[in-house]
């Protein structure tokens, strides 16, 4: 196939493999002395080689190390006798004058390997064994060049003047080199100073680490590393490079120079395919860690240099293309998934695939399709999105890509849930895929249904954990929102049980969480090859602390395979996204189930477990629920600051919910302090975020529906709210959506109880209520108690005792749960109730109306309500007056003097955030 | 009209000052047009115009023996007012000489060498001329040397950074001559820098308008008609040829060849303005026309490879396997290791069905030139036949990375992909290159079957692309009939039946018969008479009688019922009473 990678990464001669050859020939000239010529003592000889052993280990790396560097780290080693290596090695390059010496050169090298036969050495000679590392090295090096033609040993021979002349021109002055760099980077010049900069300061770090020693372990790799690694960094770190700016600076030209080298020069670069294709798998998680917080335009210009390093490589084309899609660009996203799918015919550098199931003679391209359908599905063409991803499913079962289909599935009834088309039958009934045809005559939630038990069937035969747990988790979310019902209901059997299972979204969770212990059980198996290869680069980042060529070098970890091994259980990004979800969605769902701390407590946990390696939009989900909570139990004031801090970090990401929330709470906000104008601004605001489509953006319009109704009714205009309400409920019924049905008829209740028509309040508050505990809503069902117990009381003062007693029935999940405002309502409306009451008298039993008055009082002030505040007031100063304490009475009353005036005269005072 | 006189004498004049200056591509295309303008009727017997078409030894003996006589400058020449430059210099002689015969055995550097420390404009232009070309010597060596494992291969010219240092330094003193801003261009081009290379380039053809060379430059940064036409060109009937192809290359192919008409009047033989004229008629689809031009061509012009890749296309198209098979003997005799004759031998072969050997001469066209566009889509074409979809779709998409504009490679993409059952995906394709070429009806009929395809199924959107596609003056008839059909599918009868009655009407024209006439005469008939049109259902009904088979007794049975309700009796039967 014309397009497929060929494998890279074949042994190259480099300058700075002779180097090392020079060295290994100090090291072991074939003038068997017992102990050659600069050497004052075995323990620098050993150290000399145990040097050279970790040159030639890491002389597989992406950049190689300039001369400079290498005479450097020769001064460290060399100590007393670091002079005369050095000489040797420049005066042995500036002897290389021809290609024959070259030739002569390589031949000699030849000279100081052992013969392979002779295992008999005598002890004290020095011989290279040709088995061993660094014979292993030399035999590859002498292979290569013996591999070259004609061109091949000019090329060589070029290079190495530029070697050599780099390393004089950058150990010259610093001005001097400075300017040497400004001819070297014409172009892009911009970009290179970054890089500049980050190099510094991460070679400062390291240098910091290894307590002043060279840290010599490959510390060039990280320099590709760090060009865009470097760049997510923040930029607190140059604070601290003044007082090494020079030093720092003569490294960074270095270092530069690889990078601009390896774009005009060939053979320094790319190690292995492995190797690249891991180092792209991480830069495509930052890509989806950091959203578009990134700069795209850094990322670009890396991507750029890798295409011009590597045309073939096509997975550069998959990055640009997640790059596009965070930046929002949706043409140029669209471009660059094609084009990367058209190069690789979906068998470069996926982990769906698997190399058993091998890359047919037809390409994967229904992974193109998923990716298509998902790229849509963001950008928020859902139709088109499901055109494609049914598509996708009947490639997919074309080709028997059951993996795929796994994840088409999933994806669909992600898409499925998430949009809740409408009129799906118009988009699927086209299509004869035989998961969807059956389903036109279904619900949508019907066919999320389906869907995804058909797409945990396939991952869990396939072994798919990740996909398995994510689609417990889509399960769990499905059962937290949906009612349960026998898919196909003939027949007078309709009475089934309407009810949400809370066990069973329980059960999906944990179920979702057992990626975690599947992990730690059989990791081995389920690292990917670009995970691996990632890890591996990770481990280089870590700048190793111990002193490595110190006598007891042994107890370093020896090889990088221990590396992985440690590694191996450490858990993937990916895999504890997921399990971030889950604590996310347990949250979610004891917000729903009306927990308010084991909510916040979950959302906490996400917050400081999982909050690295989450992206963007999950990071953005937890701090939206903390800030709700802080609204609902802590006043707006907090709420504001942190939504504040929230709005900083967020704001760059696309479709942001934090405006949202903002828009939410401001709302919240001007309907307490009876700020009607704003809260219908801001309730219109709300409903401009919405699509216009049917069908589409249903809970954001139900949500914009709902809060116009309450801003109706607090502007006392009933007949108005309570048609918006009705027209709301028809529309929830309509799409299915129960949980917003038990809050319209909440909400209807409300309504009548404000207009005073307790009766036609009743059947409302009655039907929530029953709703409510049909989805096991606790918190909202009280609250419906509540509303209930109003009505009664509404009805008049003969009631007062059910009513009473239904309060009390809700009272402990109101106190334990409930938020300040529906919280001080039960206290007010306590406190009404026993005034109320004919049978209490105040005088003797004033402190139990009291208490609650006070209780009450406060939570509203932190909430600012001034309507109800103003009740409690006023109910507080009632009572001193009949206590006849006067004062506290005077003082009550003024208080309610300042919230009434307050609620009057609403002025603007937002509290800058509008 | 300019005249030819002055054309004439310009054009001498400026392949003198351009072949002194080893411009030699550009003298050559100055010399093809040369000859390509009437002779002087005065100036010549009657003899000689006969033979001027096909016998060169006598126009070359001819015309060498003029332009000793005339160098003068221009003299009435209306449209340009561009003095020819004075030939400066004489001084430099020798080294010169010696420089100039180097280059010409392609030893660029010697050259160079040689001109170290010559000063003349024409000295300092040869120098850094013959060191470009060094330089893009040496880059095309060590692109093949230095191909790493994942393709990598930048090797760059190495000379351009000194190039363009002394190039700015000369242009910044004012002592650049038009030839050094037309190599200044060159280079800054090569550096990416489009804008100070476009400026470079028209500030030379302005100062020297004779290089075609620089005009060719100028025209491939010309990437779309903005741009076209914001440069500030002087006229120059030099223009018009520039004009000519840059249109042709906005694929804006009338106007193009209006150019190409106007300037045929006075170089009323130029083999060059004939074979973009044939180019430009390719596009639009005349490949009669095409093939009697490139037929002529090669009869004056045997020898010809340039353009020839197109002449095999037509062949092809025409599926003239033996025309095709003598192209590619000549060409192949003549050099065959141009990309050109590779193509042309591909191509043979493709008709051939011999399509591994065919991929096999694409290969080695690509070879030669990595950039050469249609073999990557011939290519995909092969690999299309040859059931890899995969290598076919990395072929095309390598086309349209080189030129997004290729349409060609567009279709081939979405094609490949509707042959894999993705026919969403394809859509997308499709859509592209309709994009670029939005008056093929080829086009639309793809696209409107992938929209007909059992698994989209959205014939409306299919209904649409067909309009498009009749509205294209649909030459294969595929798109009227497909209308009918789909309107008849949907239960549109009046709609289907004016579809019917265009496609019969254009059957009837080209004189066409079938199973598709016999289908739209029998639901003519049926349609016409259940809406009571009896006149025009019995046409129909006749027509179908001419035919055999059962339509041929349906439409007896129609005929009988017609009649029956046009008398209101009931009918008797045809067989015994004949009419």
């Amino acid at each position: 196939m014309a397009g497929l990678t060929r494998t890279a990464g074949a042994f190259a001669v480099t300058p700075h493999k002779i180097s090392v050859c020079i060295l290994l020939q100090l090291y072991a000239p074939s003038a068997q002395m017992s102990l050659p010529f600069p050497f004052s003592s075995i323990s620098q000889h050993n150290r000399l080689g145990l040097y050279l052993l970790s040159l030639t280990k890491s002389c597989d790396d992406i950049f190689e190390p300039k001369l400079e560097n290498l005479i450097n780290q020769l001064r460290e080693v060399g100590e007393d006798m670091d002079a005369w290596l050095t000489d040797h090695l420049t005066n042995r390059f500036s002897s290389l004058t021809s290609p024959d010496d070259l030739l002569n050169f390589f031949n000699d090298m030849r000279g100081i390997l052992g013969s392979l036969d002779s295992v008999a050495a005598q002890d004290d000679q020095i011989i290279l064994d040709p088995n061993s590392n660094l014979g292993m090295f030399v035999r590859r090096c002498i292979l290569a060049f013996n591999l070259l033609s004609f061109e091949g040993v000019c090329h060589l021979f070029t290079s190495i003047e530029v070697y050599c002349r780099e390393a004089h021109s950058s150990s010259a002055q610093y001005d001097a080199s400075n300017d040497n760099l400004g001819s070297l980077i014409q172009h892009d010049q911009m970009d290179m100073e970054k890089y500049i900069m980050d190099k510094a300061t991460e070679e400062i770090e390291l240098q910091k680490n290894a307590s002043g020693r060279v840290p010599f372990h490959l510390h060039t790799p990280e320099a590709l590393f760090k060009v865009t690694e470097g760049l997510l960094v923040t930029r607190k770190e140059k604070s601290r490079t003044n007082t090494k700016k020079a030093e720092a600076t003569q490294l960074a030209c270095a270092s530069s120079s690889t990078v601009n080298d390896t774009l005009v020069d060939e053979s320094l670069f790319l190690r292995t395919n492995y190797q690249i294709q891991g180092f792209l798998m991480e830069q495509a998680d930052a890509i989806e860690t950091h959203g578009s917080s990134l700069s795209s335009s850094s990322i670009e210009s890396f991507l750029q240099k890798l295409q011009n390093l590597a045309p073939e490589l096509h997975r550069v084309h998959f990055l640009r293309y997640l790059n596009k899609l965070h930046s929002d660009d949706y043409f140029a996203a669209l471009e660059n998934l094609l084009r990367y799918f058209d190069y690789s015919a979906g068998t470069e550098g996926f982990d769906l695939v698997l190399p058993s199931t091998g890359c047919s003679m037809y390409g994967r391209y229904e992974i193109a399709l998923l990716c298509l359908g998902m790229m849509h599905f963001r950008f928020g063409h859902p139709n088109l999105a499901l055109e494609v991803l049914t598509e996708a499913v009947r490639v997919s079962q074309q080709h028997s890509n059951d993996t795929c289909l796994a994840y088409t599935l999933a994806a669909m009834s992600n898409l499925l849930s998430e949009m809740g088309i409408a009129s799906t039958t118009s988009v699927l009934g086209s299509s004869y895929s035989p998961v969807t045809s059956t389903a036109s005559l279904l619900s949508v939630q019907q066919r999320v249904y389906i869907l995804l038990k058909e797409s945990l069937r396939r991952a869990d035969t396939l072994k798919l954990r990740r996909l398995v747990a994510s689609n417990h988790l889509a399960m769990a979310k499905f059962e937290l929102m949906h009612v349960q019902r026998p898919l196909l209901s003939f027949g007078p059997k309709a009475s089934v049980r309407h009810k949400t299972c809370p066990v069973s979204v329980c059960k999906e969770i944990r179920l979702g969480a057992h990626l975690l212990s599947d992990f730690s059980a059989e990791s081995s198996t389920m690292t990917i090859d670009g995970s691996l290869s990632s890890v591996w680069l990770k481990d280089l980042q870590k700048p190793w602390g111990q002193p490595v060529f110190s006598q007891e070098s042994g107890s370093r970890k020896s090889s990088t395979f221990f590396q992985f091994c440690d590694h191996l259980v450490s858990i993937p990004g990916s895999v504890s996204q997921i399990i971030g979800a889950s604590y996310l969605l347990r949250a979610t769902s004891w917000e729903l189930y009306g927990s308010a701390p084991m909510a916040r407590m979950n959302t906490l946990v996400y917050a400081t477990l999982f909050g690295d390696s989450s992206s963007s939009s999950d990071a953005e989900l937890a701090y939206l629920k903390l800030i709700q909570h802080l609204a609902l139990y802590k006043g707006y004031k907090d709420a504001f600051a942190a939504l504040k801090i929230a709005e900083e970090k967020f704001l760059t990401v696309s479709k942001s919910k934090i405006l949202l929330l903002k828009l939410q709470l401001l709302h919240e906000h001007a309907l307490h302090r009876g700020n009607l104008k704003l809260a219908q601004r801001m309730c219109n605001e709300l409903g401009g975020l919405a699509s216009t489509t049917m069908g589409v953006d249903m809970e954001l319009k139900v949500e914009a529906s709902l809060r116009e109704a309450r801003t109706l009714l607090a502007a006392k205009q009933y007949s108005q709210a309570a048609n918006v309400a009705h027209s709301l409920f028809c529309t929830c019924h309509k799409f299915n959506l129960q949980i917003e049905k038990a809050s319209v008829l909440l909400l209807l209740a409300e309504i009548h109880k404000k207009s005073g028509n307790a009766v036609l309040g009743l059947p409302y508050a009655l039907a929530s209520i029953s709703f409510c505990q049909s989805f096991n809503l606790d918190l909202l069902k009280a609250s419906a108690t509540l509303t209930l117990a109003e009505l009664w009381l509404g009805l008049g003062s003969n009631h007062a005792k059910r009513a009473l007693d239904l309060l009390h029935g809700a009272f402990p999940m109101i106190l334990g749960h409930g938020g300040l405002e529906l919280r001080a309502r039960a206290y007010i409306f306590e406190a009404n109730c026993y005034l109320s009451d004919p049978s209490f008298s105040v005088s003797t039993d004033s402190d139990t109306v009291l208490d609650s008055l006070r209780q009450a009082s406060d939570e509203l002030q932190a909430l600012e309500y001034h309507e109800l505040a103003a009740e409690a007031f006023y109910l507080m100063a009632m009572v001193y007056d009949k206590l006849g304490r006067l004062e506290e009475r005077e003082e009550a009353a003024t208080l309610f003097k300042k919230h009434i005036t307050a609620l009057e005269n609403p002025q603007d005072e937002e509290p800058n955030m509008a | 009209m300019v005249s030819k006189e002055s054309c004439r004498n310009e054009i001498r004049t400026a392949i003198g000052q351009l072949s002194e200056r080893c411009l030699h591509s550009a003298a050559k295309w100055a010399g093809e047009q040369l000859v390509g303008i009437e002779q002087d009727p005065s100036n010549s017997t009657p003899s000689n115009t006969r033979f001027q078409r096909g016998s060169s030894s006598i126009r070359r003996r001819f015309s060498t023996n003029e332009s000793i006589t005339t160098p003068q400058p221009s003299v009435g020449f209306s449209q340009a007012a561009t003095p020819l430059p004075e030939e400066d210099e004489v001084i430099d002689g020798d080294l010169y000489h010696l420089a100039k015969s180097y280059f010409n055995c392609r030893e660029y550097r010697r050259a160079s060498h040689v001109l170290r420390d010559q000063m003349s404009k024409k000295s300092v232009f040869l120098r850094c001329y013959s060191l470009y070309l060094a330089g893009e010597k040496r880059k095309e060596e060590e692109m093949i040397e230095l191909e790493g494992s994942l393709g990598k291969s930048d090797a760059i010219n190495r000379e351009l950074v000194s190039l363009e240092r002394e190039l700015s330094a000369l242009k910044r003193t004012g002592e650049i001559d038009s030839f050094g801003l037309y190599l200044y261009g060159v280079v800054l081009k090569e550096k990416g820098n489009e804008t100070l290379a476009r400026a470079s380039l028209v500030e030379s053809v302005n100062s020297y308008p004779w290089n075609w060379n620089a005009w060719s430059e100028l025209q491939s940064l010309c990437t779309s008609i903005e741009i076209l036409n914001s440069l500030n060109l002087s006229n120059h009937w030099m223009k018009e040829f520039f004009l000519a192809s840059a249109y042709q290359e906005l694929r804006m192919h009338t106007e193009s060849l209006a150019k190409y008409e106007y300037l045929q009047g006075i170089f009323s033989f130029s083999n060059y303005i004939q074979a973009q004229t044939a180019k430009a008629q390719y596009s639009l689809r005349e490949f009669d026309q095409v093939e009697i031009m490139f037929e002529d061509l090669l009869r004056n012009d045997p020898y010809r490879v340039e353009d020839m890749d197109l002449y095999s296309n037509v062949l092809y198209a025409k599926e003239a396997c033996a025309a095709l098979s003598y192209l590619a003997h000549k060409v192949f005799l003549t050099d065959k290791y141009r990309p050109e004759s590779c193509c042309i031998i591909g191509n043979y072969y493709s008709l051939k069905g011999q399509h591994e050997k065919a991929v096999m001469y694409f290969r080695r066209a690509l070879k030669l030139n990595k950039k050469y566009l249609s073999a990557w889509t011939l290519m995909g074409h092969e690999y299309v036949e040859m059931k890899n979809t995969p290598a076919a779709i990395d072929a095309y998409r390598r086309a349209v990375d080189i030129n997004p504009c290729d349409y060609r490679a567009w279709y081939g993409l979405g094609q490949a992909y509707e042959m894999m059952g993705m026919p969403f995906y394809a859509l997308h394709y499709f859509r592209k290159s309709i994009f670029f070429l939005p008056n093929d009806s080829r086009l639309w009929i793809a696209m409107a079957k992938c929209y007909q395809t059992e698994q989209i199924y959205m014939l409306e959107e299919a209904i649409k692309c067909y309009k498009r596609a009749v509205s294209c003056t649909d030459t294969e008839g595929i798109a009227l009939n497909q209308l009918a059909k789909l309107h008849q599918k949907l239960g549109r009868d009046e709609e289907a039946a004016v579809y019917f009655e265009k496609d019969v009407e254009r059957m009837d024209s080209e004189g066409l018969e079938g199973p598709n006439m016999l289908e739209a005469l029998v639901f003519l008939a049926t349609h016409f008479k259940t809406h009571k049109k009896f006149e025009e259902a019995e046409v129909y009904c006749t027509r179908i009688l001419d035919y055999s088979g059962p339509e041929k007794e349906k439409a007896k049975s129609l005929l009988r019922g017609i009649r029956m309700e046009k008398t209101g009796f009931p009918s008797m039967d045809m067989e015994h009473f004949p009419l």
